[in-house]
């Protein structure tokens, strides 16, 4: 029997879903694959002879290229050396990054003064050790050479000490024509400051501006339910089933490393005896979280608030008042809200998302509390984020009256991601004085009369509180770039402050009492989280009132969404050439953003992905390219802010479409308009279409049941084959990775960690197109079931490690060998190019450098090569590379511990990926560290090698994806399935 | 009847083959001598420095250990060129007013950095660590050599990966005591000793033979 004929028998067998990767692929069975692996061979129109000379010149001038002229190299060393940091030896510096107002726990290591890396804090409670792909990415801009890079007024080079002066010019007026535009911040210095500021200039008046707030809705959700203002925060850990809805509380939450962490040990098992926890998602757009759930919802945003009625609707425990009037549920609630009731009190979990009103948090809280969750799965603290005293609305009204002459703005960019009904920027010439500190030659600095630049968070001295009330410190690990000035200076100059130092400002914030070096060294100061507060009861009757407000579900027109980009967050990311490049999670789209819609809508409105369509909300229009995306809801688009900027960035500027013209406050996340044809393309760079499974086991996946049953459905898949090559010996350290599919939720921290570590340059858009993208790590998604309702795996692809490695034996020049201890080595400076390598390398992990991208696209070059990590090489033009398994850790922690005279200890190497995985799916040990996860997991039953059959014997193993799906929706399933 | 070819034209043809053989073989073996001639490795001459420093004086008259300036050598991947400051512990007093040190206190005063020109240059895609020879007892002098003889510094070993593979294979020849690493003049015991005091050493030391391409390129 041939291998083709054993997978199809082994497939029907185990009843496998068929898994795809695009809506193409399923509807008109066309396989992926492009120009760089095509089937057909050579390129057409090319004679044997135009190919023969091309081949001698290629050789003539690659031999030319070999010539290099030696340049004399100096050795600098310190004049002075400063204590502690030692040439070659990296240093961590614990410090802070500040999103959405929030702190999360960073440890950045620098290489003499130069941070290069950004590592999770342990123990910070919004990181636990893991980052987001922002935080990985967070060193990058550091070095963006679009920073602002002095003082201006009026377009004129001018000075800080100018600035300082107009800052603190007296007025007479006590402020009441001063106005200050801040984003929403939970640093105790800044809020300090902020005080002293109103107490030179007692009318001053404070926004605080975000374009889409991070608990904005949910503490007027609680307002509404307890009375008082809290925000909640949940644990996932203690949660058996947990409905989200029209949430992404494991990618984009401000404590979304920590959720996933909690979530991700309630959700994986070891033994079929065990059981994981079950996850439902009501939601719009595929989310992160939501393409984890074991049953997903597609409704549009409007209609989300009407299933969390349904479900509520069925919970008999709920308030009357709350239930009345709740829509019939559908076998969808019945089934969540049985599988809810069915749960012990207190073991289950309602998250309601941002994007939703207040009205429905309002009612997921009634719900938590109902079901005895409050106190055990979501815990309450009085809410950290402090209102202004106007909001943006009433600070252009008065703008626009005259009432504002001086309006200090202090990092965000509000000219671009304000409300578009506002016209922000046209209200802003009738202020006189416009002066904004921010990081970025951006829209705001371009339409201010002053504009100087912020210190960069790797700049700054500071402090604020992670989203369960946690202080941290911020401290520089570096001296400003571009002479930035910290926000609390510029707070302090506006208090009156003549030579504001922004490092005293926060040692006098915290008192004398204040142990400062031990929070700088620990990262966090210990106890300092907030109180947990019990609420009261549900006020049943202002819930029943507020749902009341909801607006009617939109018929007949399309909903047209709003939600923060996946990559680029609300614009601040814009200009990172990492972020710009990194597939977006849930449509593996790079370099643009797009309009979301779902292929039946697609259908209906007769477009393709990548045609253009003009959108209308509200009389306001923009155009943007179509991106048919399997489980989008029906009668809906959704468009993903941040992008089309008009600053002078160079890498934003002009990349997508900027969805924030036509988003207005009366449609801050959804609303109802209009959608239409508007004639030709924009060319989309994709990665779903360019790898493909051509129907083989690569991804499994399978459900508890069927595990449960056939608890070896795996042992087709491992085992080694038969193999010509020598034996392996197993001796010593023996390096091996084990991935388990379960947890890995897709949101690509590892990804950006990957190339942070490992210098992997930027392709830019026409490189991707090209499939040219270097990524050591990619997250192949498949999906699975019908093209409405898909399933999804996502599946971390990285060099196997192989012990007969396919690509060791084609390599004329033995660029590619194995080493002892089990690693796949990759010498670039053996490296000819043949890629014979890559050819055979049944996983296509290997990237090749068709150019010198280091020099080709500037983005990589100048001030961004300083990021680089000197402990790894950086690769020219016409070399192969792949995952190396974060060889330099590896021997970093060998030399380190042989220094010592002992054996490297289990955990001592952490690869890159791991490190940032929030959901910690990715384990790295060596085979010998038997009571490692990685070791412990590659004996479980879901533990596969992919493409076994292949005779590789890959060192990576994954486990299986496992889902846990209610049997009473398991029909809806099967039929879906048929379809 | 008339040749085509005059007489001298075989060995003309003869010379040419010959000649041929010669210059395929000059093509291809020239090069390879040439990258192992001393000029092409840089051994044996030395570079200009922003100092005249001179190593002779340092190690063997004042009897300075290698580790007081180079102090990297044993904890960090660099043995690391003084700090300025280091320089001028000795000589805000000695010598504090010579004409050959004003660059030195020029730097020390100033904060300007002194310029080195790199003796041992490594490419880039070599990671050289110290503390892992310096620990398994390789002495400097091994790779250094007589540094305690040269006046301007200059590299003595040719640094070509064979050079290294060949102490990676057997390392055991190279190990000295670590209460002898910056000895200039240890000798191993002659004989029989020597070679039980290596495996000893190798054994006490843990000294493994490290050939795989990653132990140096990653």
């Amino acid at each position: 029997m041939d291998d083709g004929a054993k997978l199809v028998q082994l497939r029907t067998r185990r009843n496998e879903p068929r898994l795809w990767r695009d809506a193409d692929e399923l509807v008109h069975g066309l396989a992926a694959g492009g120009p760089e692996f095509s089937e057909d061979g050579a390129p057409d129109g090319w004679s044997r002879r135009t190919f023969m000379k091309l081949l001698g010149a290629s050789v003539a001038l690659a031999a030319l290229d070999g010539c290099d002229r030696t340049v004399p190299e100096e050795i600098v060393p310190y004049s002075v050396r400063p204590t502690d940091v030692q040439p070659g030896v990296p240093r961590w510096y614990a410090t802070a990054m500040m999103l959405d107002g929030f702190a999360s726990g960073l440890l950045v290591e620098c290489h003499e003064g130069r941070p290069t890396k950004v590592e999770g804090n342990p123990d910070h409670p919004a990181s636990r050790g893991a980052t987001t792909i922002f935080e990985q990415a967070l060193v990058l801009g550091l070095y963006d050479p679009d920073r602002l890079r002095g003082v201006e007024h009026e377009g004129a080079p001018s000075t800080w000490e100018a600035l300082a002066e107009r800052l603190r010019r007296p007025r007479a007026d006590r402020g009441a024509g001063l106005r200050l535009l801040l984003p929403p911040t939970t640093s105790p210095t800044m809020l300090r400051l902020v005080e002293r500021a109103r107490q030179v200039h007692p009318a001053l008046a404070v926004t605080f501006h975000q374009a889409m707030p991070a608990v904005e809705n949910s503490v007027a959700g609680a307002r509404v339910a307890f009375g008082r203002e809290l925000q909640p925060i949940y644990d996932f850990a203690a949660a058996d089933v947990v409905v989200v809805i029209d949430a992404d509380p494991l990618c984009d939450a401000p404590m979304a490393p920590a959720y996933a962490r909690a979530w991700a040990a309630r959700r994986r098992i070891g033994e079929p005896s065990q059981t994981p926890s079950r996850l439902y998602a009501v939601e719009c757009a595929p989310s992160v979280t939501g393409m984890c759930a074991d049953h997903r919802l597609r409704r549009r945003s409007s209609d989300v608030a009407e299933v969390l009625r349904a479900i509520a609707g069925d919970i008999a425990s709920l308030p009357a008042a709350v239930r009345f009037g709740a829509p019939v549920a559908d076998r969808f609630s019945r089934a969540v809200a049985h599988d809810l009731l069915a749960r012990p009190a207190g073991t289950t979990l309602v998250v309601v998302g941002e994007r939703q009103p207040p009205a429905v948090h309002a009612l997921g809280f009634a719900i938590n509390a109902a079901l005895g969750n409050v106190g055990r799965t979501v815990r309450f603290i009085d809410a950290l984020l402090p209102a202004g005293d106007r909001d943006l609305g009433a600070l252009v009204a008065e703008m626009r009256d005259g009432k504002v002459d001086t309006l200090v703005t202090v990092d965000g960019n509000p000219v671009y991601d304000a409300p578009a009904d506002l016209e922000l920027g046209r209200a802003l010439g009738s202020v006189a004085d416009r002066i904004y500190v921010g990081l970025h030659a951006n829209e705001t600095a371009r339409a201010s009369s002053w504009a100087a630049p912020l210190a960069h968070a790797f700049e700054s001295w500071g402090d604020g509180r992670a989203y369960d009330g946690t202080l941290s410190l911020i401290q520089p690990m570096i001296q400003p770039l571009h002479g930035g000035r910290t926000p609390s200076e510029i707070l302090a100059l506006l208090g009156g402050e003549r030579h504001p130092d922004a490092r005293r400002l926060v040692v006098e914030t915290h008192g004398t009492g204040f142990d400062v070096d031990a929070a700088l060294a620990a990262g966090v100061v210990p106890g300092s989280a907030a109180p947990p507060v019990t609420p009261a009861a549900p006020d049943a009757a202002a819930i029943a009132r507020s749902l009341l407000t909801l607006p009617r579900p939109i018929d007949g027109t399309i909903e047209i969404n709003f939600r923060r980009s996946p990559t680029v967050h609300d614009g601040r990311f814009a200009n990172n050439g990492w972020l710009l490049e990194q597939p977006q999670p849930t449509t593996k789209l790079t370099w643009d953003n797009a309009v979301l819609v779902s292929p039946a809508t697609a259908a209906r409105l007769r477009v393709h992905t990548q045609d253009l369509v003009e959108v209308e909300l509200d009389g306001r229009r923009v155009r943007g390219p179509i991106f048919v995306t399997p489980g989008h809801a029906d009668y809906a688009v959704t468009l993903d802010l941040g992008w089309g900027r008009q600053g002078a960035e160079s890498l934003a500027r002009g990349r997508g479409f900027d969805a924030y013209r036509v988003r207005t406050t009366r449609s801050p996340a959804f609303g109802s308009g209009r959608v239409s044809r508007a004639g030709g393309t924009r060319e989309l760079a994709m990665t779903q279409r360019q790898f493909d499974m051509h129907g083989r086991p690569i991804a499994l996946t399978t459900t508890l049941d069927e595990f449960r049953r056939d608890p070896d459905f795996t042992d087709d898949y491992k085992g080694p084959e038969p193999s010509l090559m020598p034996a392996v010996k197993y001796e010593g350290l023996q390096w091996a990775m084990s991935i388990d599919l379960s947890i890995c939720t897709g949101c690509s921290s590892c990804m950006v960690a990957c190339q942070a570590e490992n210098n992997v340059p930027i392709v830019g858009k026409e490189g991707v197109l090209h499939r040219r993208q270097m990524h050591w790590l990619r997250i192949d998604s498949y999906f699975e079931g019908s093209l409405e309702d898909p399933g999804v795996v996502h599946q971390p692809m990285l060099c196997q490690h192989c012990e007969t490695a396919p690509c060791e034996y084609v390599c004329p020049v033995n660029a590619t060998v194995h080493s002892s201890d089990g690693l796949n080595e990759m010498i670039y400076n053996r490296c000819v190019g043949t890629r014979f390598c890559s050819n055979n390398c049944p996983y296509k992990v290997r990237r090749f450098n068709w150019f010198n991208w280091h020099k080709r696209v500037p983005a990589n070059a100048g001030a961004a090569a300083l990021q680089h990590n000197p402990d790894v090489t950086v690769r020219d033009r016409g070399v192969m590379e792949k995952c190396s398994y974060c060889v330099q850790r590896i021997r970093r922690a060998d030399i380190h511990a042989n220094n010592e005279g002992r054996d490297i200890k289990p955990g001592e190497v952490v690869t890159a990926c791991q490190q940032a995985c929030p959901t910690g799916a990715i384990q790295f040990a060596s085979l010998s560290h038997a009571d490692s996860p990685m070791v412990k997991w590659r004996g479980e039953k879901r533990a596969y090698a992919v493409l076994n059959d292949q005779g590789t014997r890959p060192r990576t193993m994954y486990l299986a994806r496992l889902t846990n799906p209610n049997p009473a929706l398991a029909a809806d399933h099967e039929r879906a399935e048929q379809k | 009847m008339k040749t085509v070819f005059p007489a001298w034209s075989d060995t003309a043809f003869r010379v040419a083959l010959v000649g041929g053989v010669l210059a395929v073989t000059a093509v291809v073996v020239g090069p390879m001598i040439y990258v192992r001639t001393p000029f092409h490795q840089k051994r044996e001459y030395p570079l200009d420095q922003p100092v005249q420093f001179d190593h002779r004086h340092h190690v063997r008259d004042d009897g300075i250990d290698c580790l007081y300036c180079h102090s990297g050598a044993r904890k960090t991947p660099y043995a690391g060129i003084p700090a300025t400051e280091v320089c001028m512990g000795c000589h805000a007093q000695v010598w504090p007013d010579s004409v050959q040190l004003e660059p030195v206190r020029r730097s020390y005063f100033s904060g300007e950095p002194l310029r080195w020109s790199r003796v041992h240059d490594l490419p880039d895609y070599v990671y050289f660590n110290h503390s892992a020879h310096v620990n398994k007892g390789v002495g400097c002098v091994t790779c250094h050599g007589r540094v305690d003889r040269m006046a301007l510094d200059y590299q003595v070993a040719s640094l070509a990966m064979g050079w290294c593979l060949d102490c990676h294979r057997s390392p055991e020849k190279n190990l000295r005591p670590l209460s002898e690493v910056t000895s200039m003049t240890w000798q191993p015991p002659p004989g029989r000793a020597g070679d039980a005091l290596a495996r000893k050493l190798a054994a006490q030391y843990r000294v493994r033979h490290l050939t795989d391409c990653t132990t140096c390129h990653r």
